[in-house]
């Protein structure tokens, strides 16, 4: 493990931001620390960086605990929410801030803030200030000024926040392949998921000061660990009592069932692909067409339950109102701390994947 | 039709607001009363200080600025107000620095505690550092025993330190209140990036607060240095010796209580130093903002 | 960065150079004051609020009659304001070598602090007052509201200036010498005197700290019909505008003896006594006296004040402090806090 948070507590007054934390980052991965707002994902962040400190608990850092180490003296790179670029320096001067201050010649300044500069794509910048700049070009001097004194651990505090939605994907695409060429082992924090799942190997989930899971993308998706996990991935329906439903009879009664989007599927009664499934599918009414730029998502009443679902641009076009034949392929089973996936019982022998 | 476009054109003359009709006439009207009253209040007085101080002719106006109280007046106002504003702007950085980026126990009480020459009367502090620093002050031991120990015979009361200790309290919070509000506005978020990359205090004061800080520090302390020229109540209550421990406001005072015809016109010679650094100092005012403004 | 760091160097040198100034014209007359083996001795005169004229000359004589006696160069510092303010002033700590206050409870106070051996009156000639002066009216030319005693002072629309006898010394003169008259005039009934003084002070348009600071307010600023003032005030202030003022002297009058003495506890600790005994013995040199006269204090000397009866009116009813018990009894019976003072003043 190249980072590790051992038994991590963190209070502010009565506000409990890190209760217990443990988890390690190995050298070279890129990990996300997923949360909704308020979680502490920033203030571990920020005790990584030893911009605040524990309560109890060790950080360690390439096998040594660096609680008494001083934030400077880390050796960690990091990038602000909102970049915090120096105002009065040039992108140059920001970027060759960290050598300067280690005081390097000036000519392995001047060679490596080059290849940085043109690493982030912003040769010709040099001279100018950062109210000069467009956001994302203040994200990747932030970036370029971060990796400047060869740090060996880049955190990165909700990196994309402030960027508007176009430019915010290009940039997430942009840093995945900017860090996996540099090799740097990173943590950053975000509270949006599609964030997350694309640009990290590994996700944290953070809630209330609680690591809720640790995996990657797809592990924590498909099988959640805790109730939370599976209701913050995705939009998903919970439900207390899903054993009305076909196929779900066998549910142990009193536990509560989400249904994700994906485990949902609506088709017109005249369709042929699913004819075959017909015997599974409940009646359900649409109640709510919501364009999602790239595909409809569909809420439909079933059995007097509100369920989402999403519908390729691609099909025959809906209308709210219209009846649709519904069915659910699984949903999950939640305890206080665990979540199980049950499958609808209708279609045993069934492959889904396969249609 | 006619009505509507007549009502239009009306409309649009109000919108374009202050440059027509009711609008110029208030705007003059304001205009008018502020520089009447600025002549009145203050170009008037000044012109009369200068053209009384000239009056005699150029002669007695030099004899009176070379007089020896005058010099010692001079050199003891000086020196008040130059180490003044080298420790108000300090310890106003200091004070600054700790209230903006620490956040500890005693903040709102210190933010308090700095304004505290600015509420009371300069005379009251005078009195007060009689109080503490004089000879039946209760501060008295103590100021005996550090001068056994170093052999000295400094007194805080009625001499040229009382009179720069009574300065530097009445011009301390100039400032520290022109710092704080900038700090606070700043944020610690570059100073925090700068110690992520390994920057220590001094470093990080200096590469990444000060820029942000330059102007408001300017203007703070020329505030600070006008303030300590002109200031009278306090150091008239711990000052009594005439050409040893007087500041020019001082000179000026006993020059017109002379009452000799000749010793008012010096009054008014001396009067005329101050003024003229009076407005030095405003000029180095507006340099500084212009400046300011210009990089913002 | 090149402009910061220019405009750094610039303050910095700029400080520097105002400093420098400072420190050279401020030390330049400033010599003296070590208390090492120099030729020149410095003692500080803390004296009253109208004397500024009197010490400027009188301390350029003795400078060079010390220069004479001594051959040591010898400098003073000069202090005024109104004569109680003073006398605090010295207790709390303004190291006076010497004070010349306006009367002998101001010293007296200087005393009681312990910083004066006891027995200071005796020690120079006539109670230690080389010179003395009396109290008169300063009035403008022409004297429109025709003021000629006491009497006129109580009458409505008259505006009166007199300093305050909380600090000024002359003040104190004042009251007394119109309490003297009051007393005279009503034989002695207490109450029809405090009515009096209650309406001469209900005239009082501007009362100053000190008695110079009450000459100013009357002539350089014009305040006031009448000036209750020192005699020296009123005959130096004819003097500079004689179109524009003329002095009138009541029928009844106080002897106003202004006292000096040394401060023990500070000439002690300079090393002065020797030369603040010499500074005030020369006072009664007839030099000394003479230059008295012409600044308008009545010598002690009776011989040379004769040679000013042009000057002064000699023949003026005057009381003293006896006919008050002495400063003691009249200070705790009139000037204390909630004494007669303050009783007439707050009705």
């Amino acid at each position: 493990m190249y980072v590790e948070m051992k038994h991590i507590n963190k209070n502010f007054g009565d506000y409990e931001a890190a209760k217990d934390i443990n988890f390690g980052v190995e050298q070279g991965r890129m990990v996300a620390l997923l949360g909704p707002s308020g979680s502490g994902k920033t203030t571990i962040l920020r005790m990584i960086a030893g911009l605040e400190r524990q309560d109890s608990g060790d950080v360690v850092i390439e096998g040594k605990v660096v609680n008494d180490i001083a934030a400077r003296d880390r050796g960690i790179g990091f990038v602000f929410q909102n970049y915090a670029l120096f105002r009065y320096m040039t992108v140059y001067e920001n970027v060759a801030f960290g050598l300067r201050v280690q005081k390097e010649e000036k000519q392995k300044i001047h060679s490596r803030v080059t290849e940085l500069i043109n690493l982030v794509g912003l040769e010709g910048m040099e001279k100018r200030y950062p109210d000069q700049l467009s956001g994302g070009q203040r994200q990747r001097v932030a970036f370029a000024r971060a990796l400047a004194p060869n740090p060996q651990l880049l955190l990165l505090d909700e990196p994309f926040a402030a960027i508007d939605a176009k430019v915010r994907k290009e940039l997430r695409g942009w840093l995945k392949e900017m860090i996996a060429k540099v090799g740097i082992t990173s943590i950053f924090v975000t509270h949006d998921q599609d964030e997350a799942v694309e640009v990290a190997d590994d996700i944290i989930i953070i809630n209330e000061g609680r690591l809720e899971q640790m995996g990657s993308p797809m592990e924590i998706y498909k099988k959640p660990k805790t109730s939370f996990v599976a209701q913050f991935i995705g939009t998903s329906a919970v439900l207390d009592d899903f054993s009305g439903f076909k196929g779900f009879e066998d549910l142990p009664k009193g536990k509560q069932a989400i249904v994700r989007p994906e485990f949902v599927e609506a088709f017109k009664s005249d369709n042929e692909k699913f004819k075959s499934l017909m015997h599974a599918t409940e009646t359900g009414v649409i109640k709510d067409i919501a364009f999602r730029g790239s595909y409809q998502e569909l809420t439909l009443e079933v059995n007097g339950i509100l369920l989402s679902t999403n519908r390729s641009l691609e099909r025959r076009p809906v209308r709210v109102g219209e009846q649709m034949c519904v069915l659910v392929y699984r949903v999950y089973i939640l305890d206080e701390t665990d979540a199980e996936i049950h499958k609808n019982q209708l279609l045993k022998g069934v492959d889904i994947e396969a249609l | 039709m006619k009505n509507q476009e007549s009502m239009t054109m009306e409309s649009s003359k109000n919108q374009k607001g202050a440059g027509s009709g009711e609008g110029k006439l208030a705007r003059c009207l304001l205009i008018g009363i502020s520089v009447l009253f600025l002549l009145i209040m203050l170009v008037f007085p000044l012109v009369e200080v200068i053209y009384r101080s000239l009056k005699e002719g150029l002669k007695m106006y030099g004899d009176a600025l070379t007089a020896p109280n005058t010099l010692s007046a001079l050199g003891v106002t000086l020196i008040a107000a130059v180490i003044a504003l080298a420790v108000n702007t300090f310890f106003g950085l200091c004070a600054a620095w700790l209230i903006t980026k620490f956040d500890f126990r005693g903040r709102q009480l210190l933010s308090t505690l700095i304004d505290i020459p600015f509420s009371i009367s300069p005379v009251i502090a005078g009195l007060a550092f009689i109080m503490t620093f004089g000879r039946m002050g209760w501060a008295k031991p103590l100021i005996d025993g550090v001068n056994d120990l170093f052999g000295t015979d400094i007194s805080l009361v009625f001499s040229v330190p009382g009179v720069v200790l009574a300065t530097i309290f009445v011009t301390f919070p100039f400032v520290s209140r022109e710092l704080i509000p900038v700090m606070q506005a700043q944020g610690s978020a570059e100073e925090e990036a700068a110690a992520m990359m390994g920057a220590k205090g001094l470093t990080i004061f200096r590469r990444v607060t000060f820029p942000h800080i330059k102007w408001a520090l300017l203007y703070g302390m020329i505030l600070c240095a006008a303030r300590a020229l002109g200031e009278f109540g306090a150091v008239y209550a711990v000052s009594k010796a005439r050409g040893k421990t007087f500041t020019l406001p001082l000179e000026i005072d006993a020059l017109y209580m002379a009452g000799s015809a000749d010793s008012i016109t010096q009054a008014f010679a001396v009067s005329s130093l101050l003024v003229i650094m009076a407005i030095i100092i405003l000029i180095l005012k507006q340099i500084v903002e212009y400046r300011g403004k210009r990089e913002q | 960065m090149k402009t910061k760091n220019r405009l750094k160097k610039g303050i910095a040198l700029g400080m520097s150079m105002v400093l420098l100034m400072g420190a050279v014209t401020g030390c330049g007359s400033d010599k003296g004051k070590d208390k090492e083996e120099s030729d020149t001795v410095t003692i500080t005169n803390v004296s009253y609020d109208p004397t500024r004229e009197l010490y400027e000359q009188y301390n350029k004589i003795f400078k060079d009659y010390y220069k004479e006696k001594t051959g040591k160069m010898i400098e003073i510092t000069q202090s005024h304001g109104g004569s109680g303010s003073q006398a605090r002033s010295v207790v709390e700590g303004n190291e006076a070598d010497v004070v010349t206050l306006a009367l002998a409870h101001d010293i007296t106070l200087i005393e009681e602090a312990g910083m004066i051996e006891k027995g200071w009156l005796s020690e120079f000639e006539g109670n230690s007052s080389p010179y003395t002066s009396t109290i008169t009216f300063l009035v403008r030319k022409g004297n429109e509201k025709g003021i000629k005693d006491w009497d006129d002072l109580v009458k409505d629309g008259v505006e009166i200036i007199t300093p305050d006898p909380k600090s000024s010394g002359g003040a104190c003169w004042n009251f007394l010498a119109a309490w003297y008259y009051a007393d005279k005039k009503f034989g002695g009934d207490e109450a029809k005197i405090k009515e009096f003084m209650a309406k001469l002070y209900k005239n009082v348009l501007v009362m100053d700290s000190g008695a110079r600071g009450a000459t100013t307010t009357f002539v350089e600023n014009g305040e006031g019909d009448v000036l209750i003032a020192w005699e020296n005030e009123a005959l130096l202030s004819v003097k500079e505008h004689p179109d524009d003022y003329e002095m009138v002297t009541p029928s009844i009058s106080i002897k106003a003896e202004p006292s000096v003495a040394i401060v023990d506890e500070n000439a002690d600790k300079n090393g002065t006594q020797e030369a603040a005994k010499e500074y005030l013995n020369y006072l009664y040199s007839d030099d000394a006296q003479k230059l008295a006269g012409q600044n308008f204090y009545r010598p002690s000397n009776q011989k040379i004040l004769e040679t000013f009866s042009d000057t002064f009116d000699l023949s003026v009813d005057m009381c003293t402090i006896d006919d008050f018990g002495g400063w003691d009894q009249a200070y705790k019976d009139y000037f204390q806090d909630d004494a007669i003072f303050d009783e007439i003043y707050n009705q």
